[in-house]
């Protein structure tokens, strides 16, 4: 583990010699050759929206890795429709502006056939509107608010990450039998982190909590020694936080510094794995979700775990984690439903996967998933976790403590879901 | 100690339309025609022309009256939020909505300008980040009225009532020649106001406040009427922005884009001409697309060209185009030379 | 209630302190040579990667060639970081004021808008070299986790940090007070003429205190990285702080800033307690309430920065 493999610019090379990206990925405006083939060997392109810099940038970059897995295996067996799958990645910087002009180019410029990428929500928001307004399917690949499969959702948008309703449940109903009626909330002042913590909120009062007070923290917050203080004075069983991002990274060292992780228990959210991969096991304190883990005991997880390091020998993250994950398997999805349909029509491909079950074994989870044909967000298996005691290697930080079944988790917030109507989606498909 | 001045011919000053203003008419009514040959896209069109609205108004700021604020992101994200609430809220009409963005933010300005028209340089700076952080954090927290991260959505691009006809904004292409007409009647009318009595009172603003307070203007005052102004249009722009990118978002509003847009105005050539923030926002959204096609770091490479530029030619590339091109077109040597900062020492 | 209002004081305190650290820098560079140096920030970020690059194998430096250094235990490494950090950050900050002198002179906006240029090459060259992850500054045990004090438990480096803190204060305040090249420093912040007729090299003096106020803005960032953990917009957290303490504290008084900063830890801490909700903005809401009272803040002279 040099540093230099974390040059991104080295990384781009990489994944472009590996002849994952395809030709495309670094083709500036001014050289670029359009396609004039005949349409039945003219690639299928995918425009991928990841982050490589703002606040996201490394989980950007690792979703990206997923999908370019999905798409090199693919072209691998030889493409989809026989046809060659290509990529277009631009840098949508943690930025809905930049997330709005990248989506108007892929779809006004670079003719792509579908999108896929985001871990922000604004991000995510501006780019299924632009998706929308053309009729182009997205793939929002691991943006968690429960907005986006809620108020903010789109017939061309599918939602392929957990969302904050999902953690918190799956987190509040084990934690109270475990360690306690009293609880404290504490989430940041956003909209992530006010959904969230109503979530968490009505769980756990449905299974007999006592929520003891709500703090709402400013986000951008980089001392936390008066909250720490604060929360020690009021004596908790139980600390649910819905602090995101870069709060959360500097709330964990301040705890951790404090001697607080074992005492109270605390409760954290989702841990995306590039915000804790390099910090060693002891940074993940608390109890905390997922929705995979390099070393789930089922059988596929080994094989991709070492067709990820086969693909990806320099990358600093040495093992895949969820946002990796997610950005494979969203791909992987697209480009069979593709082939399934025999086309790139997006109605052809919208209503396959609406209401499309995918095995437990095919994903690598435990339990069947389910693109919810009301809300198209991805209805899969929760796991809930901690720090590893007793690590087998150094990349082995979480101990998974218990799974969930989609059902018993099913986010809420899909009720306020309106999708437009079929006819109300312009059709599209760039041939 | 004095920043640069502005200086044009008394030829230039006295007219309503300029050849400047023509060729910007031209250049950019052609655009939607050629911008795809080139390798770019209409978006980009669209986006470039509110920027250059929102720099044009800063520019009233920085270049005309010398004061820099690191705060400016804020108004034109509150721009956008007006005029999305006053959509949805109030009356879904092109015209009221815009009117909105502008009164609201020109109102949030006018309040700030109270605490910042006394003020100069750094302090100046410093009291407008302050400003512009506290609207961010408003706007953050505020997720009923915001929406936070996740966006004031489904902003309409609403068409534009004559009367007699309605006109639908819809596309791209259209969003682009609307935007187009509100950018040239905008610059004909900055044209004339920094060129007018209170132009120039904000020009010796720049030169030397202390001065022209002692010959009996009213100095803050002229300071708050340009800060308010300079909002005002940030609205305006902040308005166009919610249509094109058919929402609002809080990004803007963070101190990164207040500094973008310094930069950006900086970059042209703000200092020392009306056409500074133009160039400016052409130069750094053609880089973007291009330089970020090749390379992520492309920020270190603008940031790079900044520094080199503050050092060794700070009246940027309107002053290089003085300086080196002007002259030459002319065919007869420099006239005028472009006008360099003071060399005294402090 | 005032006995849970104690910790909270101590805390505030504390955080005061570090508050003061962090705009030492600031306020050396911005007294002397009355250029405000928004590159403050990213010289303190750089000074939490280059001591990472001296802790930790993983932190940027080539291994094989170092492995026997690692070995060492973490005291010796943290001190080298220490003392390497600032060393690194005042070459850079060397080169720094070589580029500022071709502003000298000129209105100082210019300064302001280089050092926000370089602020923005720095982050972006940090970027190129340790890319964006997050980064954790190890520290040697003696000084990390928690201890109890009655029935609560607060941490041991923040202790460390805030005693360090007052010390780095106290230092520099001797510093420029008691040794000669302290008065000709002072000397320089009101009358260049003058130093320069005293028969001293103004630009060196200049470049002097330029690399001393980058080496104060690292040793800020190393003390900090532990706290706030490292990543390339880390500067941005920094600087804007440092900002609010000088002006609220008032330019070109020492200690003034030092009471600002103390002032800004405990009202930051009080309304992070008590409302929390408020506390980002308890910063700016201070300012401007003490700004819109007396104009140059605290204790702050007229300066030519106003101009």
């Amino acid at each position: 583990m040099s540093m230099k493999a974390v040059n991104r610019r080295s990384f781009l090379k990489t994944s472009l010699l590996g002849g994952a990206a395809g030709g495309a990925a670094l083709f500036g405006p001014w050289t670029h050759n359009r396609v004039y083939a005949a349409a039945s060997d003219k690639p299928i392109r995918i425009g991928l929206t990841h982050d490589a810099s703002g606040q996201f940038a490394n989980s950007g970059q690792a979703e990206k890795r997923g999908s370019e897995m999905a798409v090199a295996e693919f072209n691998a067996k030889g493409g989809v429709l026989g046809r060659k799958i290509e990529t277009v990645w631009m840098d949508t910087e943690t930025n809905p502006q930049t997330g709005t002009r990248v989506a108007e180019r892929m779809i006004t410029r670079e003719n792509v056939h579908f999108l896929a990428g985001a871990v922000q929500s604004g991000t995510a928001n501006a780019i299924s509107q632009v998706a929308q307004k053309y009729g182009c399917v997205y793939f929002n690949t691991n943006s968690s608010s429960p907005t986006e499969s809620g108020a903010n959702c789109h017939r061309v948008k599918f939602v392929w990450d957990g969302n904050g309703e999902n953690f918190s449940k799956a987190a509040a109903r084990n934690a109270i039998n475990s360690f306690g009626n009293n609880w404290l909330l504490i989430y940041n002042d956003y909209v992530w982190g006010q959904n969230t913590n109503a979530a968490t909120k009505k769980v756990a009062t449905e299974y007999g909590a006592t929520v003891m007070d709500e703090i709402a923290i400013p986000v951008g917050t980089r001392d936390w020694s008066s909250v720490l203080l604060k929360i020690q004075q009021m004596k908790p069983d139980v600390v649910a936080a819905a602090v995101g991002g870069d709060d959360f990274k500097v709330m964990r060292q301040q705890v951790h510094d404090m001697g607080l992780d074992r005492n109270p228990a605390w409760i954290n959210n989702q841990q995306d794995w590039p915000d804790i991969f390099g910090l060693g096991a002891d940074a993940a304190f608390g109890v905390f979700g997922t929705t995979w883990y390099h070393y789930l005991d089922l059988p596929g997880v080994p094989e991709f775990v070492k067709q990820y390091q086969e693909m990806y020998p320099t990358t600093r993250i040495s093992v895949p984690g969820n946002v990796t994950y997610n950005g494979y398997v969203a791909m992987r999805e697209l480009l069979r439903v593709v082939e399934e349909v025999g086309s790139t029509d997006n109605m052809k491909v919208i209503k396959a996967l609406e209401g499309r079950v995918m095995t437990a074994k095919d994903r690598m989870q435990h339990f069947d998933a389910v693109i919810d044909a009301n809300s198209h967000q991805v209805q899969q298996t929760i796991y809930l976790a901690e720090g590893n005691a007793k690590p087998r290697d150094d990349t082995d930080y979480f101990n998974i403590l218990s799974w969930s079944d989609p059902e018993a988790i099913r986010s809420s917030a899909g009720d306020e879901c309106k999708l437009e109507s079929y006819a109300d989606t312009p059709s599209y498909d760039q041939g | 100690m004095t920043l640069p001045a502005m200086q044009y011919d008394r030829r230039e000053t006295t007219a309503w339309i300029t050849r400047p203003i023509l060729v910007m008419a031209v250049v950019f009514a052609t655009l939607p025609l050629w911008i795809e040959t080139v390798g770019l896209y209409q978006y980009l069109g669209v986006e470039v022309l509110i920027w250059i609205v929102f720099a044009l108004g800063f520019n009233l700021l920085l270049g005309y009256t010398g004061l820099p604020s690191f705060g400016h992101g804020a108004f034109f994200g509150i721009g956008a939020y007006a005029f999305g609430l006053a959509q949805f809220e109030v009356w879904a009409n092109l015209w009221f909505c815009l009117a909105a963005a502008i009164v609201v933010t020109g109102a949030f300005g006018a309040v700030t300008a109270l605490f910042l028209a006394h003020r100069r340089g750094i302090y100046f700076a410093l009291m407008s980040i302050a400003f512009g952080q506290i609207f961010y954090f408003i706007a953050s927290k505020w997720t009923d009225v915001t929406k936070g991260e996740d966006g004031l959505l489904n902003i309409a691009r609403l068409p534009a009532d004559f009367g007699v006809a309605e006109v639908s904004i819809q596309s791209n292409t259209a969003l682009y020649y609307f935007c187009y007409a509100v950018m040239m009647v905008l610059i004909v009318l900055l044209w004339r106001l920094t060129n007018s009595p209170f132009g120039r009172t904000l020009r010796a603003i720049k030169q030397n406040e202390t001065r022209v307070a002692f010959i009996g203007y009213p100095v803050r005052l002229y300071k708050w009427a340009a800060f308010t102004l300079s909002c005002g249009i940030a609205g305006l722009a902040g308005g166009l922005f919610a249509m094109a990118q058919e929402g609002a978002y809080i990004n803007i509003m963070s101190l990164q884009w207040s500094g973008t847009i310094v930069l950006i105005v900086l970059i042209g050539g703000g200092f020392v001409s009306f056409w500074g923030p133009v160039l400016g926002v052409i130069l750094y959204f053609v880089a973007r697309d291009i330089l970020g096609a090749y390379t992520e770091a492309w920020l270190l490479w603008f940031g790079l060209m900044f520094v080199v530029l503050v050092m060794f030619k700070p009246d940027g590339i309107a002053g290089m185009w003085r300086g080196w091109v002007a002259p030459r077109l002319r065919g007869r040597g420099a006239t005028t030379p472009a006008p360099r900062p003071a060399e005294s020492r402090s | 209630m005032l006995y849970d209002l104690i910790p909270h004081i101590i805390n505030g305190l504390a955080l005061g302190l570090l508050f003061a650290l962090l705009a030492l820098g600031f306020m050396l560079i911005i007294g002397v040579m009355e250029v405000i140096n928004l590159a403050h920030g990213s010289l303190f970020a750089l000074g939490a990667y280059v001591a990472l690059a001296v802790m930790v194998p993983d932190g940027g430096l080539p291994y094989a060639f170092m492995e026997p250094y690692y070995a060492l235990p973490d005291v010796p490494r943290y001190v080298i970081a220490l003392i390497v950090g600032p060393l690194v950050v005042a070459v850079v900050g060397a080169g720094l004021e070589l580029c500022l002198r071709r502003t000298y002179g000129q209105d100082p906006l210019y300064g302001l808008l280089l050092t926000f240029g370089a602020a923005l090459v720095l982050e972006e060259g940090i970027r190129e070299i340790w890319g964006s992850s997050e980064y954790y500054l190890p520290i040697p045990r003696g000084i990390s986790g928690g201890f109890i004090a009655g029935d609560l438990i607060y941490s041991t480096y923040r202790i460390y940090a805030a005693i360090f803190a007052a010390a780095m204060i106290g230092l520099l305040w001797l510093f420029l007070n008691r040794t000669p090249y302290g008065a000709i420093i002072k000397a320089g912040a009101h009358d260049g003429e003058m130093v320069r007729a005293l028969g001293h090299n103004l630009s060196r003096l200049r470049l002097f205190v330029f690399a001393f106020g980058a080496a104060l803005a690292a040793i800020a960032g190393i003390i900090m990285a532990p706290i706030w953990g490292i990543r390339p917009v880390v500067g941005v957290d920094a600087v804007v702080p440092a900002f609010v303490v000088i002006v609220l504290g008032g330019v070109g008084s020492f200690w003034g800033a030092v009471s600002a900063g103390l002032l800004v830890g405990l009202v930051v801490g009080l309304t992070a307690a008590f409302a929390t909700d408020w506390s980002l903005l308890s910063m700016y809401l201070l300012l401007l309430a003490v700004v819109t009272f007396r104009s140059r803040g605290l204790a702050g002279k007229a300066s030519v920065l106003e101009s």
